[in-house]
């Protein structure tokens, strides 16, 4: 279930804690399960990487449940996550959202027809001094007008 | 301006261990492995500096360091709160991307004050580009000797570790923190007891924002009283300061406190052609806001900033100008909040959801004039009744939107829209 | 420990420094409302419901997570709590749906009761109500999440006292929900403690989903009767039946927990299989008849026998007074042919291994060593307080034939099948008495040591508060009284503790009145020895007699006499009975319990007994009557108890020698779930779905697998076969709810 890549990278984190506290490490776990399973969690990955951290299967749920990062179901092959907060919006997000919307023709909170990307409205990014701003991966998106965006949009494959 | 986390912004490589030390980097650190500079020495530094916590509370560090239990046996952790999330604040980031090594040696520095061998930065999880530049530097930091165990034979430990967030902003209220680097939610924790006590892993842990620590090693290279000096009487030093919304040009700005906001607002490159300013959120999206009149008055310091009625926070001052509804912009921020709570305790669970549903009616032009006297009154229930301060947080937008800026939510109320033309 | 003094509404009272402000509260009687906090349970502090004023505080502070200090001054209910409280309460309602008339909690919620207090506000909340989807987690427990505030309770009696994290917060802010992972239902064999923690209608009992209103029952005291411990419940009744079994407090016994055993085994009350008439068996056929009809074949039967082909057989959950009677009449009659060690594969004249550590006392020890048991299961209050003790830093190690799942971590365990546990007891006895420099009896002479005996040895000696934990599966060994006289050898050479749980229900009862042959025969003996009258009380051998097959044979015999006081019908006892006495069941009878510590707890009976049936003491008493025995005049249960009580065992016990025996290869050890060990929970539906009660399995290595030809799905003495190693070499372990085949 969890491939022996996976497991390495896990080790590294649970390294970093005290013996006995592994779990510490579930988080970064989920995540790096949730990436080589196309970007979402089911039970059965939970359940693999509680089993693996030695830790309550619902403990994990419940941290699966808890932060925003993990999906739970089919996201895109690259997630538009779209700050819509204040410093964004005061800086015009709402219309750009709606624009990458309409470019894409995916609603937030749905994935492309050729699974491509989904797009997302999350909270402040932290990157306020860059409003208006989107995270794709790793990357930070900033100071975005609608020609950005078609450029950005553009390279995505 | 730019004196001490921000000094070498505009260098080249900023974050290099190189650039770093030719600024007199790691210079505290290794006085401290040559044995000479005591824990004590350097508390009555740090008190002298009249450092405030930059996380947002404002506590005094000193006054926090000297809380730990240093002689006390067992392990006690270091944790650096660089889980950013509060709208509005984005200066962690930077310092993290461009000032890396600033955050090592100050919590290095806190270890051997309290007697802390181990010490975590917990990052919030989608800044994996300062992630990457933080762990550079750790490297950096490892190869040269300046990490680990008995260091240069100093007999001094400290080892650093990153831990990354999965995108819940309670997670930055210390005790949350916590939680979730122990492998858990970030539900806060009640207190006492307190984390000097009882922290991470039950075992005494100090909890220090990414700015604080990152001031520390100037302030013991340089002197409490230099630091002290910057600023004003009880907002010792400098600060950053992240101006957004509707300014030309947005951006972190370090300077000393007690600086006027119009002049802060000049350097972010005043308003937008034609505009006035109607109003402000001093210290991040928690923090009340202030119609222009009062903000125009304060000088970007604790005391003043309370003296008008808001709160220095975080130092994230969110700039509105006319074309602004407020009716959107507190809907926007109840959202948040809602969004965020973590949901243990019932009024913040309960409240933040009622809150922002009676918002979300009257920007759908449902909205009942009693609404207003309604939000008030939530808003008071959920105020002081909560296990963290993000319920304060959640009620303080509600109270402060509503008391100064009535008017527009009637406007919205009576017409089902809103008094402001929005052409922005 | 009175150390600080406080004022809470203006009265001066006395706590501990550190003391929660609640905790002084209750004790003073000062009422503060409150919904996450328990006093069992560890402090969340999420609910709220708690604030109050402490003078010098600008909030409002939690009275549940706040500790006291010394010249504190709190005020539960001035404007500044009450505003607090007040606003909390209408928080809670917001989602919460209003319609107590059809909750199965009206009448007993906690919110409904505050939120009284606080005055039907109407709610200016118009939002539309949450509804929160249920995943079913089981057949216990009815779940209706909506109606949840989330307190945590019952998450948090998972995590500390079940032991089992099942249940969880998940999702977060609104969404927060409390739910288990899977819908497989819970694991837990404490699990109906959540629906007494839970404060509102969110978890409540299944079977008694629209039974009645709570307002309507009565409650009853009682004691329940299924393990060694004897938990104290209420049993709530309305119109003469048994409509649910909660816990009642004693700190001393169950605190405030019972097991599911308990709370949920009146269901059998009411199945259709109960005897509710008398009957003989007349010319092969049943006939429904009189009691004095019933009565009088009964006693013609019997005296048409000799005393010394008499014989009687009682159930381990009989009472007190039962037992006692029952003996009487056997030996007024001449005999000394007694016995309720049906179940024991070599039942002797050897004195009982003696429990020298109380209930509370389990909670003070730092080392448990269980031998032959899975004791979570047959004794769940017992070793709840083990795990208390585990949680303080216990160790505990195993010697069994099987690695069972405890709801705490086993530092160290011994797989051993029965055969061999003599062996492996007496390396750990050698090890002990050679550390201690003392002399070796001659049996342990040639004893060879391993590791793992080494390692339990010093891990008692190590110990300063050990206790040593014989459970049930012993009766399955042959060594037996081997196996008892080891651990007593082995817990004087390490100065540890004793207990004995290796025969459960009200086995101290049958202790007390000597139910056991003085020079007569026991259970195993009378069948061999062809008896021609019996009396069994409320037994099933095909359950209940460790070769099921030879005892139904042997009664079924034509020149066997069997009178049977039965609570319940059962094919086989039909078969060869040949009088029928119903017999009232658990509850329908007063009666007393002799628990581990041999407290006798007495109770009345909480209804009437169903249909004809009639309480075992009065039927016994009749009995005795017609049989014209002396001594018999007792018109209430009470003196019966008094009688029995008096008693002091006086039996001669035979000396153990401990010498090789002639052992099998392979054994087998034959353990019920705990919802089939004994007839009334057998006849619990609810129980009986339970993952916990649907066990059925015979557990195998690969090799003893080979040896006995077995394969995976094979059927072995009826149970289906699993092989796998989690269990000794040389044995088949065997888990099921089924009757005992050959
Ligand atoms: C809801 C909430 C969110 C917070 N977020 C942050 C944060 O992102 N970063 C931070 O440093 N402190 C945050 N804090 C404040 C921390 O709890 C804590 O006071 C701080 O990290 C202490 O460091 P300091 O004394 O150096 O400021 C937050 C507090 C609350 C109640
Ligand atoms: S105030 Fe909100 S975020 Fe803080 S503990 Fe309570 S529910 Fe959680
Ligand atoms: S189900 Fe009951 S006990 Fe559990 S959290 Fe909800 S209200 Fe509390
Ligand atoms: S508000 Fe968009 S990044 Fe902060
Ligand atoms: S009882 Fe104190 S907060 Fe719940």
């Amino acid at each position: 279930m969890i491939s022996e890549q996976a497991k390495q990278q896990i080790d590294t984190w649970v390294a970093k804690y005290p013996a006995g506290y592994q779990s510490s490490a579930v988080m970064e776990a989920l995540k790096i399960v949730q990436a080589e399973n196309d970007g979402s969690l089911t039970s059965e990955l939970i359940q693999a990487v509680a089993d693996y951290l030695e830790m309550p299967v619902i403990s994990a749920h419940e941290v699966a449940t808890f932060y925003e990062n993990y999906n739970h179901k089919p996201v895109g092959k690259h997630v538009i996550r779209f700050c819509h907060n204040i410093s964004c919006m005061l800086n015009g997000a709402d219309d750009l959202i709606s624009y990458l919307e309409t470019k894409t023709g995916v609603k937030t909170g749905e994935v492309s027809e050729d699974g491509l990307v989904s797009v997302k409205k999350v909270e402040c990014l932290g990157a306020c001094v860059g409003a208006p701003m989107f995270q794709i991966g790793d990357q930070y998106y900033e100071n975005l007008t609608p020609q950005k965006i078609d450029e950005i949009l553009d390279g995505l494959q | 301006m730019n004196e001490v986390c921000f000094k070498n912004i505009d260098k080249e490589n900023p974050s290099s261990l190189a650039t770093y030390e030719a600024t007199g980097g790691y210079s505290v650190w290794r006085k401290i492995l040559h044995g000479e500079l005591s824990p004590e020495a350097i508390l009555g530094e740090l008190k002298t500096s009249g450092l405030r916590g930059r996380g947002g509370a404002g506590f005094p560090t000193g006054l926090k360091w000297s809380f730990m239990p240093r002689n006390q046996d067992g392990q006690k952790y270091v944790v650096c709160n660089s889980d950013e999330g509060e709208p509005g604040t984005c200066k962690d980031r930077d310092i993290l991307r461009f000032n890396p090594h600033s955050v090592i040696e100050g919590m290095a520095i806190a270890g051997y004050v309290m007697g802390a061998t181990v010490g975590y930065n917990y990052i919030r999880g989608e800044f994996m580009e300062p992630y990457y530049r933080f762990e550079e530097a750790l490297k950096e930091a490892y190869d040269a000797g300046l990490l680990g165990g008995d260091i240069g034979d100093s007999e001094v430990n400290f080892d650093l570790h990153t831990h990354l967030g999965a995108g819940a902003y309670i997670c930055g209220e210390e005790t949350a923190l916590l939680e979730s680097l122990e492998g858990k939610k970030g539900q806060p924790r009640f207190k006492p007891p307190f984390p000097a006590n009882v922290g991470l892993y039950g075992m005494p842990t100090t909890i220090n924002n990414t700015e604080s620590f990152a001031s520390v090693p100037d302030i013991l290279a340089r002197g409490g009283q230099w630091f002290a000096d910057l600023g004003v009487p009880n907002s010792g030093g400098c600060k950053l300061f992240s101006v957004t919304g509707h300014v030309t040009k947005p951006a972190n700005f370090e300077i000393p406190m007690g600086t006027p906001f119009s002049e802060l607002l000049k350097m972010a490159g005043g308003l937008r052609e034609g505009r006035t300013l109607k109003a402000v959120i001093p210290g991040g999206s928690s923090t009340p806001v202030l119609p222009a009149d009062d903000a125009m008055k304060m000088t970007m310091d604790y005391d003043s900033i309370e003296q008008v009625g808001s709160m220095l926070g975080a130092g994230s001052v969110i700039v509105m100008d006319d074309t602004t509804c407020m009716v959107a912009a507190l809907t926007r921020l109840a959202h948040f909040y809602y969004d965020e709570s973590c949901g243990q305790c019932t009024p913040c669970r309960e409240g933040t959801g009622w809150m922002y549903r009676v918002l979300k009616r009257i920007m759908d032009g449902q909205g009942k004039i009693q609404d207003l006297d309604l939000l008030m009154s939530v808003q008071d229930k959920i105020m002081g009744n909560t296990i963290c301060a993000l319920g304060d947080a959640a009620a303080m937008p509600v109270e402060s939107f509503i008391r100064h800026f009535r008017h527009e939510f009637e406007y919205y109320i009576k017409h089902g829209k809103s008094m402001v033309e929005n052409d922005g | 420990m009175v150390d600080i003094e406080i004022e809470i509404d203006g009265n001066v009272v006395h706590g501990h420094s550190g003391e929660s402000i609640i905790s002084i509260a209750d004790r003073e009687g000062i009422d503060i409302p409150r919904f996450c906090y328990h006093k069992k349970l560890s402090v969340a502090a999420n609910c709220r419901m708690c604030l109050v004023d402490v003078e010098g505080n600008p909030k409002p502070q939690p009275a549940c997570s706040t500790p006291a200090s010394a010249g504190m001054r709190v005020h539960t209910n001035n404007e500044k709590a009450k505003a607090s409280q007040k606003a909390v309460m209408e928080f809670l309602l917001i989602n919460h749906p209003l319609d107590c008339p059809i909750c199965d909690q009206g009448g007993e919620c906690e919110l409904q009761d505050v939120a009284m207090e606080y005055g039907s506000d109407v709610s200016k909340f118009n939002e539309g109500k949450r509804i929160v989807a249920d995943k079913g987690i089981g057949a216990l427990i009815q779940t209706d999440m909506t109606r949840c505030i989330h307190c945590t309770r019952c998450v948090r009696f998972g995590a500390e006292v079940a032991g089992i994290v099942e249940m969880g917060a998940t999702g977060r802010g609104e969404e927060l929900k409390i739910e288990p992972f899977l819908s497989e239902g819970i694991q837990s064999e404490l699990s109906g403690n959540m629906i007494d923690v839970c404060p509102v209608g969110a978890l409540t009992s299944k079977p008694f989903r629209y039974e009645v209103r709570s307002w309507q029952m009565s409650s009853v005291q009682s004691v329940a009767r299924h393990d060694l411990v004897g938990s104290n419940v209420f049993t709530q009744t309305h119109k003469g039946k048994v409509k649910r079994v909660v816990a009642r407090d004693n700190e001393s016994v169950n605190e405030t927990w019972i097991s599911d055993r308990d709370r949920f085994s009146y269901e059998g009350l009411a199945n259709e299989n109960r005897a509710l008439t008398p009957k003989i068996k007349v010319k092969g056929e049943w006939q429904e008849v009189s009691w004095e009809t019933a009565l009088e074949a009964a006693i013609s039967g019997i005296k048409k026998n000799s005393a010394e082909a008499f014989g009687a057989l009682a159930s381990k959950n009989a009472t007190l007074e039962e037992l006692y009677l029952l003996q009487k009449l056997t030996r007024e009659l001449g005999s000394e042919n007694l016995d309720t060690r049906l179940d024991v594969a070599n039942p002797s004249s050897a004195s009982a291994l003696e429990t020298t550590i109380s209930l509370t006392g389990l909670e003070a020890v730092d080392h448990a060593l269980i031998i032959n048991s899975y004791l979570r299961l047959e004794q769940p209050m017992i070793n709840h307080r083990i795990r208390k003790a585990t949680l303080q830093g216990a160790k505990v190690s195993t010697v069994n034939a099987k690695a069972f799942d405890f709801n705490y971590r086993v530092a160290s365990s011994v797989l051993s099948a029965p055969q061999n546990t003599v062996v492996t007891l007496s390396g750990v006895l050698k090890v002990l008495l050679e550390s201690n420099s003392q002399a070796l009896p001659d049996y342990l002479k040639g004893t060879k040591v391993n590791q793992a005996q080494i390692d339990i040895a010093n891990a008692l000696s190590a110990a300063e508060n050990g206790v040593v934990v014989l459970g049930e599966q012993v009766s399955s060994n042959p060594c037996a009284d081997q196996v008892a006289k080891l651990v007593e050898q082995i817990a004087k050479a390490s100065n540890a503790k004793t207990l004995n749980a290796s025969a459960t229900g009200n086995t101290l009862s049958a202790e007390k009145v000597s139910f056991k042959p003085n020079g007569g025969l026991n259970a195993k003996q009378m069948f061999d020895a062809d008896l021609n009258a019996f009396v069994l009380l409320d037994v099933y051998p095909a359950f209940d007699c460790v070769d099921s097959a030879a005892a139904i044979e042997n009664l079924s015999r034509d020149d066997a006499f069997v009178v049977a006081l039965n609570s319940f019908e059962d094919a086989s006892v039909l078969s060869f009975a040949d009088v029928i006495l119903p017999l009232a069941s658990f509850y329908e009878t007063s009666g007393t319990h002799i628990n581990i510590e041999n407290v006798a707890q007495s109770y009345s009976a909480s209804v009437k007994a169903a249909g004809d049936s009639k309480p075992g003491w009065k039927v016994l008493k009749v009995l005795a009557d017609l049989l014209e025995l002396p001594g018999f005049d007792y018109t209430d249960s009470s003196q019966v108890a008094d009688d029995a009580l008096s008693l002091s065992p006086s039996l001669a016990a035979t000396e153990v020698d401990i010498i090789a025996m002639e052992v099998p290869n392979i054994a087998t050890v034959w353990q019920y779930t705990p919802y089939a060990s004994d007839v009334l929970t057998r006849h619990s539906q609810s129980l009986q779905q339970t993952q916990i009660g649907q066990v059925s399995e015979a557990t195998v290595s690969e090799a003893t697998a080979k040896i006995l030809e077995l394969s995976q799905g094979d059927c072995y003495k009826g149970v289906p076969v699993n092989i796998n190693e989690t269990v000794a070499e040389g044995c088949v372990f065997v888990h099921t709810n089924q009757a005992r085949q050959r």
